[in-house]
């Protein structure tokens, strides 16, 4: 089966430019688990932070650009893994490996048409 | 076989049918719904054409037809079943052979209603509508829940299984640990459903040999955990005191007043040495001090031996401490009335939340002898009515009975 991890971590953590000796900590550590997982990584990417995000909404007809987030939180998300596992099980071992930092929580989410 | 004769046969075979239908074909609903329809053909055929000689059997043949056929009809199957099929043990292995598929299908349907991905309040329920077979008004009724409530929590999680990819296999040991807890909870209500019953001839009547079973396959596969430990032994408590639970009219009789020559020492001996085990571990864990709630009774020779009632509120005092629970709440009122009197006890019920006990018959039980011994009559009447109104088991509803007619009358 086919899950996204969505990764949420505190991002101020880490700056608002994300960069210097914490993001390289991470980086690297995603490098090392990215190879550890190897043909069960489909994809993936680490985020810059939501100051850089921008938000497109849709209210009935009309579509507007927003600066931000689509909605503000403690955590942001921060990362991404699609990994192909063969059931929930053993996306919660991955998901328990991710590394994090910090205080944080690693989603699993199915993919749709699984 | 008459009405409830096949509903007891529907129950006995429920857990083993779905557990082995689903570990088989991955989808516990299509499992469920398989044998479900296969209890009503049962009921139309078998009055016709008979009761077939293995009844568990004939279930889950029709209950695979039934999923078979549901699959072809979905699509999903491209391939013929046939190759499969042919490699799965007959119908009869799967439902006769007691000692390997019982255990094994049996426990892992519990471990996978019960894994931290479906919600913590429907696991137990689950486990006890999917593998014990029981409705789930009866089950709303143990956890004092609404049955819309309850229905509701039951559709979400079979769907969470089946969406979030739950496997079907036997977790590995270190899984083990975190399901626990609501394995043990599943049991637990299992095996009171059964003590209910004293007479040991209602619907639930083979849960309490399916519970001591289960409980000793546990401890295999978790030794050395004082939770299952404990509540292996309070099983075997109350399965030891079975023979003196009703006299020689059928009437229930209260635990204080049981005759202990009547109780099965073998069972109680094999508690003893659990709950030694539990206590070595983890004196203070809940399960644990339940256990001795019981086993306190058990060390008793003779109705004239002094009832343990001063031990039995310590341990309830202790219990509250890990955690506030209205239900032992109105069981430590019992030994608070023979400790501290009727007018106390029931001080101690007028704290409680009354709504959450509404549905409780212990609560209403408990309230109605309290209020009798108070000399409330009319009070006291009310609160017996109200727990007949609940349905009680044959041997308490009979006892309740007498109680609302032996009453004074003013």
């Amino acid at each position: 089966m086919k899950y996204a991890l969505l990764i949420y971590e505190n991002e101020a953590f880490y700056g608002t430019e994300k960069a210097g000796p914490k993001i390289e900590e991470i980086v690297s550590k995603h490098m090392t688990f990215a190879g550890e997982l190897g043909p069960k990584r489909i994809g993936g990417a680490g985020l810059k932070s939501t100051a850089a995000t921008t938000t497109v909404r849709t209210a009935g007809n009309r579509k507007t650009v927003h600066d931000g987030p689509f909605a503000e939180a403690r955590e942001q998300l921060g990362g991404f893994y699609l990994i192909d596992v063969a059931n929930l099980d053993e996306a919660i071992e991955v998901a328990k490996k991710v590394p994090i930092l910090q205080d944080g929580a690693i989603e699993i989410r199915p993919l749709l048409g699984e | 076989m008459n009405g409830p004769a096949l509903e007891r046969v529907f129950r006995a075979a429920s857990g083993r049918i779905i557990a082995a239908l689903a570990a088989r074909f991955r989808d516990l609903a299509r499992a469920e719904d398989a044998f479900s329809e296969s209890c009503l053909r049962a009921v139309r055929i078998w009055p016709l054409a008979g009761v077939p000689d293995d009844p568990a059997a004939w279930l889950y043949r029709v209950a695979e037809r039934l999923v078979l056929d549901s699959l072809r009809r979905d699509r999903k199957l491209e391939q013929p079943v046939t190759d499969e099929a042919s490699l799965d043990p007959s119908p009869e292995d799967v439902v006769t052979d007691d000692a390997h598929i019982v255990s094994d299908e049996r426990l892992r349907l519990i471990f996978i209603c019960c894994h931290p991905a479906v919600a913590a309040e429907a696991r137990a329920a689950l486990t006890l509508k999917l593998v014990c077979g029981l409705s789930v008004t009866e089950i709303a009724r143990a956890f004092l829940l609404q049955e819309a409530t309850l229905a509701q929590r039951l559709v979400r999680a079979k769907r969470k299984i089946a969406e979030a990819g739950v496997p079907f296999e036997l977790p590995s040991p270190e899984a083990w640990p975190e399901r626990l807890d609501a394995v043990l909870s599943t049991l637990e209500i299992a095996y009171a459903r059964a003590h209910e019953d004293a007479a040991g001839s209602g619907a639930h009547a083979g849960f309490s040999a399916e519970v001591l079973h289960l409980t000793r396959i546990l401890m295999h596969l978790v030794p050395d955990d004082a939770a299952v430990a404990a509540l292996a032994a309070q099983v075997r408590y109350a399965e030891a005191r079975r023979p003196a639970r009703l006299d020689a009219d059928g009437f229930i009789v209260p635990l204080s007043a049981q005759d202990p020559a009547l109780w099965r020492r073998d069972l109680i001996d094999e508690a003893n040495r659990l709950l030694a085990d539990a206590i070595r571990i983890a004196p203070s864990e809940p399960r644990t001090l339940q256990a001795q709630l019981q086993q306190v009774w058990c060390t008793r020779r003779s109705v004239e031996d002094p009832a343990p009632w001063p031990q039995v509120l310590r341990l309830y005092d202790r219990l509250l401490q890990s955690r506030d629970d209205p239900i032992v709440r109105v069981n430590r009122a019992v030994a608070v009335a023979e400790i501290e009197g009727a007018d106390a006890a029931l001080a101690e019920l007028a704290r409680l939340d009354f709504k959450a006990l509404d549905d409780f018959l212990p609560y209403h039980a408990v309230r109605a002898d309290l209020l009798r011994r108070t000399g409330n009559r009319i009070e006291a009447a009310a609160a017996y009515s109200r727990a007949l109104r609940l349905d009680p088991p044959a041997a308490e509803r009979r006892w309740l009975e007498r109680k609302l007619a032996e009453l004074p009358q003013s």
